[in-house]
């Protein structure tokens, strides 16, 4: 580009470039492959046959031997495991929304004296380190009455200070003549919230649930610490559980994993652009 | 502020005034309540019993909690698998911070590029970071299986010496950290490229014209205008690791106890989890979840203030 009068010297610089630009794909392609692998070898051992299995060189075309999941599927209660994590998840989401948006609500459109202060106290939560919490949590949820329960996994993240905040800074944006508007027609601060800012809300609140959802959906030391019976326990913690009983092969275990993993694969292709939004505004929490 | 004209102009009393406002006050306790019940529960009163939890002896069957003063610390402080947790804690964080910058920053400078191919690589980088860790770390034992494992297929293509992994006390915690950065390493690249997109364009582009090389201009002003956010990822890298734990819990617990093997991946929060759930030592632990604390607290104020020499804000 500098030499712009001499024909050669550009082509010359073209040509590197294109070539700088071919290995650039190559070495990226190679990065994204080896995020992809651990996957694909959990993939390939749980279809491979048994044979093909304990080889060396490893085996990495895949034999399509869907066996190990129809025995994985038998092997442990699913269904139930898939339906604790849903039930805990959901509700969880459902309710750190609710206390979320009431809260960042009260923030930004209620004026009383302290309010500053409280936002303030509330921020300092985000200061406490979880690990400080796991044994206080653990005696607080056994003077409830609530271990090993579906409630012990669920009411410990009730209140999210993140989705507080995102919120908060959301209805900040909103204009003010909104509220003024309703109030002049007769409006109360309830019917403001549901039929106004909740529905122009729904961006925020996807990104907020999608991030306590997963979180939820993949905890696995805590409900390992508060649950002993099988009926209350997660699919990380049902997973686990196959992983240290040794009589399990590998070909099922790859399996049990990777049944694991789709529902959050799926839900990251589909809803990839919301969780990078939400990442990007926790790097805002920077500040 | 916002209340309307109208409505202020109707206020025609004082009295009126004080109820409207006071119902205001009661409408934000009404909105208010449920967040700070979660809060106050789970949170502020546990913060507050794990600063005392430490100085008493608590049983959860037992019939009176009496107070033990310092006597958990010291024990904690003495016993020898405590300052082995502690090593392995700062062994690992010592892994991880500089892998983590160097490997974020890096592969955000290859991908970062806005043309679809990089936007593909990038999710495909960023995938793992959603994944639950015990169910991703099965794929991961079987390519650190020392037998079979494609890892060591690779060192034998490469004719370097192969590895035990995960069952060699000193490969055990490395291959922890390469778990944890497959897992994570997404998160800190998509960070890192949304700082790289904030330098200005106009600024690289003069230093190019004024002769820069690529490498110049990375060291002088890309890596000082990204600073800010280096040592954001440094701080929550280090959170992150004193954190770990179900990466460890997965990929070790099928030998003996988690941790192995020989407590080579024995950080502290496992020792704290072990010894509260396993023997069931809460004070004991409560003990340990502080010192815990207290040094996580420290290693931020450290980097707070080494950063005054090497972050850069405009």
């Amino acid at each position: 580009m500098r030499d712009r009068k001499n024909p050669h010297a550009a082509r010359s610089l073209a040509i590197t470039t294109y070539g700088a630009r071919g290995l650039r794909a190559l070495a990226g392609l190679i990065v994204a492959l080896w995020f992809l692998l651990p996957l694909y070898i959990a993939f390939v051992t749980s279809v491979d046959t048994r044979a093909d299995v304990f080889r060396f060189p490893p085996h990495l075309i895949p034999d399509f031997d869907f066996h190990p999941y129809v025995a994985m599927w038998h092997m442990a209660h699913w269904s139930m495991y898939f339906r604790n994590t849903a039930l805990i998840t959901g509700i969880t989401v459902a309710i750190a929304l609710t206390t979320s948006v009431l809260a960042a609500y009260a923030f930004v459109y209620l004026k009383f004296p302290g309010r500053q202060a409280l936002f303030f106290v509330t921020l300092i939560v985000l200061m406490v380190p979880s690990e400080a919490l796991l044994i206080p949590n653990y005696v607080i949820l056994h003077q409830m009455h609530l271990l090993n329960t579906l409630w012990a996994q669920i009411l410990p993240f009730g209140g999210s200070v993140f989705g507080v905040f995102l919120l908060r800074q959301f209805f900040l944006t909103l204009p003010t003549s909104y509220w003024d508007a309703a109030r002049i027609d007769g409006a109360s601060h309830l019917q403001f919230l549901w039929s106004v800012v909740l529905p122009l809300a729904k961006p925020v609140l996807l990104t907020i649930g999608l991030y306590i959802g997963i979180g939820c959906w993949n905890s696995f030391q805590w409900p390992l610490i508060v649950t002993v019976s099988h009926n209350v326990q997660p699919i990380e913690v049902a997973v686990q559980r196959l992983m240290s009983s040794q009589s399990v092969d590998w070909r099922r275990l790859s399996a049990a994993g990777l049944m694991a993993t789709m529902p959050l694969i799926a839900i990251f292709v589909a809803l990839q652009k919301h969780i990078l939004r939400g990442m990007s505004r926790t790097s805002g929490l920077q500040e | 502020m916002n209340q309307p004209m109208v409505v202020r102009a109707a206020t025609t009393t004082g009295r009126q005034t004080l109820t409207s406002r006071r119902r205001t006050w009661l409408t934000a306790g009404l909105f208010l309540l449920p967040l700070f019940a979660f809060l106050v529960t789970f949170t502020y009163v546990p913060a507050g019993l794990s600063l005392v939890l430490g100085f008493y002896h608590y049983h959860l069957m037992g019939v009176h909690t009496t107070f033990g003063g310092l006597t958990d610390f010291k024990e904690a402080l003495t016993y020898p698998i405590f300052w082995q947790a502690l090593r392995n804690t700062i062994v690992f964080a010592v892994y991880m911070i500089p892998a983590t910058l160097i490997g974020a920053v890096a592969i955000a400078v290859l991908i970062g590029e806005r043309t679809k191919y990089y936007a593909f690589l990038r999710t495909v980088v960023l995938l793992p970071y959603v994944t639950p860790i015990v169910a991703t770390s099965i794929g991961w034992l079987w390519m650190f299986n020392p037998q079979y494992g494609i890892l060591n297929a690779i060192l034998h293509w490469l004719h370097l010496p192969e590895s035990e992994w995960l069952l060699s006390p000193q490969m055990a915690m490395p291959s922890i950290a390469l778990y944890s950065l497959w897992h994570g390493l997404g998160f800190d690249v998509v960070i890192v490229i949304s700082a790289l997109s904030n330098v200005p364009r106009q600024v690289l582009e003069a230093a190019a014209l004024d002769g820069a090389t690529g490498w110049t201009r990375f060291r002088r002003i890309i890596l000082p205008l990204i600073s800010p956010t280096l040592f954001f990822l440094t701080i929550i890298t280090t959170i992150g690791t004193l954190q770990a734990f179900s990466q460890i819990f997965a990929l070790t617990g099928t030998q003996a106890q988690a941790g192995g093997p020989e407590n080579a991946t024995l950080t502290l929060i496992l020792l704290i989890y072990q010894t509260a759930f396993n023997y069931y030592h809460f004070s004991y632990a409560a003990a340990m979840a502080l010192v815990l604390v207290v040094m996580l607290l420290a290693l931020t104020l450290i980097q707070t203030w080494l950063s005054r020499r090497w972050v850069f804000y405009q």
